[in-house]
């Protein structure tokens, strides 16, 4: 996020990477046997896993994140690194990164999509409400915190 | 080798070299470091193996084994390993989020492996990646009750998962010298800018915002604010905080309404019958009446969701084990719990040999010394020790003896 010195050329280091031993090879065998058995698994109980639909939301969830959360994310850093410098920096993304995964977590309540069951012990609170106010505590902590560590210096 | 000209000039602009954690001026962050990428990987690989072994005791409450029975007590495990489950898989989203941040630029690298073994990583990361958010959001989604899928949740989610831990462990091979190397001790590890020339020295010079310790602590923080703001569904101590939690204890919720199950003319029809069968000398045929009629008995219990709410009620009811006896089953029997509900795979539950016959295990008419809504399984509920709240089957009509 923050501007630093410019790396060119070719760059160093080991080109073939580091060695793969038996601890390589043992865990990938164990591993890809574990993700064998849930292939398998999922394409056995098709009826209920729809694999179809299951590898669509597989890839989907990657192609989400890598194309629409991770663009995001660095825009906001690079939006905030712009216009927030100093000491106000650290708390700024410290906030915004807490603030955001809350949003994430809280996003499926805040659309209410549980209402369709008429279910009335489903999503008891106005989670917009409570959303607002822990994300108010989470920027006074983080400018109190930055107050706090000024004041040290 | 790939041939210098302009496409892989400008493919080399955007992408990052397989050998190094980034290229610098690709996406230059002093945060996007192995050190970080090591920390993060930890605390995701500890998350991630608390879901998956609650998770799998949770699969073996709903699909139970003949040799492997379930045992009744201590009664509140399941209370304590589900609420574990939703609470780790909660807490794994900042860290998940975080680490993806950390490493991305490894998933643009270019060209994308050299060797048989990089292959056979980057495949295995696939599946971790993939599989990780594919967990993490259905979770959520799940207990938030948003279904933006026609597959069943638990089956999808139970495969997704040995999915994911088989790439977990995979990479946890791949990575094990340099995350070993990157949580040494401080004295005993060596300098970044050793390590790693070009990431190093950037990553260890001044700049503002967060330093690396910061970072770590931020997605520490929020993880604590998204348990903090959650996990009072499950603990009461914190009940007062779970602001963001889907469920509130305090309103003693239900999963699934009685409309919902189709069951509210049956429950409350004169009609209604509890039957007692299978392999009993007395098969047994009782009014709604002469069930309330038979000796009552207390047990407080918690109700433990799969979707990671509990609370603690006390239930009043007649024991499982006194019908058993009334109706002649052999001590030790096994039975089915079967619903009024017609279509839902929860309409019928396994009792096993040792939660049939635990004093505890319910068939409930009343709740908190209220006599039972329909919404909780009026007019009989199954009520065990150690049981997931799906298998607490609502609007008992018949019990199968096996």
């Amino acid at each position: 996020m923050s501007a630093g010195p410019v790396f060119r050329g070719t760059p160093p280091g080991p080109r073939d990477g580091p060695k793969r031993g038996p601890l390589f090879w043992g865990s990938a065998a164990a591993g890809w046997a574990l993700i064998l058995w849930g292939v398998r698994g999922a394409l056995h109980h098709r009826i209920d896993t729809r694999p179809g639909q299951l590898a669509r939301f597989l890839i989907g969830g990657a192609l989400a994140h890598d194309l629409v959360l991770a663009p995001l994310v660095l825009l906001a850093g690079t939006a905030l690194a712009r216009t927030v410098g100093g000491r106000w920096r650290a708390p700024a993304q410290a906030a915004l990164l807490v603030s955001g995964t809350l949003l994430l977590f809280t996003y499926p309540a805040l659309r209410g999509y549980a209402r369709a069951l008429h279910n009335p012990t489903s999503l008891p609170h106005d989670y917009a409400a409570n959303l607002a106010l822990v994300v108010g505590v989470v920027v006074v902590v983080s400018a109190a915190a930055a107050l706090v560590s000024a004041s040290r210096r | 080798m790939v041939r210098s000209s302009g496409l892989t000039d400008l493919v080399g602009r955007y992408t990052t070299d397989p050998d190094l954690p980034l290229r610098q001026h690709a996406y230059q962050s002093p945060l996007r470091d192995e050190r970080v990428a090591a920390w993060l990987g930890a605390a995701l690989g500890i998350l991630f193996t608390t879901c998956f072994a609650t998770g799998l005791f949770s699969h073996l409450h709903q699909h139970p084994l003949s040799w492997l029975p379930v045992p009744a007590r201590p009664a509140g495990l399941y209370r304590f390993t589900q609420g574990l489950h939703v609470a780790s898989g909660i807490a794994s989203l900042p860290v998940l989020v975080a680490k993806l941040w950390v490493v991305w630029p490894r998933f643009v690298s270019f060209p994308p492996g050299r060797r048989i073994a990089d292959a056979v990583e980057r495949l295995g990361i696939l599946a971790l990646v993939t599989g990780g958010i594919f967990m993490v959001f259905s979770g959520v989604a799940n207990i938030a009750q948003w279904y933006p899928w026609r597959f069943s949740f638990t089956a999808a989610h139970y495969w997704t998962a040995w999915v994911t831990i088989g790439g977990l462990l995979a990479h946890l091979g791949a990575k094990a010298p340099i995350t070993g190397r990157a949580l040494r001790h401080r004295k005993s590890r060596p300098a970044l800018a050793e390590a790693d020339p070009v990431l190093g020295t950037g990553a260890e010079g001044r700049h503002d915002g967060l330093d690396r310790r910061g970072f770590l602590r931020t997605v520490a923080a929020a993880s604590g604010v998204l348990t903090l703001t959650t996990v009072g569904q499950t603990l009461p101590g914190l009940r007062r905080l779970a602001l963001l939690a889907p469920r509130d204890p305090a309103d003693r919720p239900v999963n699934r309404s009685a409309r919902n199950a189709g069951v509210l003319e049956s429950a409350a029809s004169p009609a209604y019958r509890l039957r007692v069968e299978g392999r009993v000398a007395t098969p047994l045929t009782l009014a709604i009446d002469e069930v309330r009629a038979l000796p009552a008995q207390h047990a407080d219990l918690p109700i433990a969701c799969v979707e990671g709410w509990s609370y603690s009620a006390r239930w009043t009811g007649v024991r499982l084990r006194d019908l058993l006896q009334m109706a002649g089953a052999h001590p030790g029997a096994a039975v089915h719990v079967e619903s009024l509900e017609e279509h839902s795979p929860y309409r019928v539950s396994v009792v096993n040999h040792l939660q049939a016959h635990d004093p505890d295990t319910l068939l409930a008419t009343h709740l908190d010394g209220e006599p039972l809504s329909p919404d909780h399984g009026a007019p009989l509920r199954l009520i065990g020790p150690d049981r997931p709240g799906v298998n607490q089957t609502k609007w008992v009509t018949r019990v199968v003896v096996l």
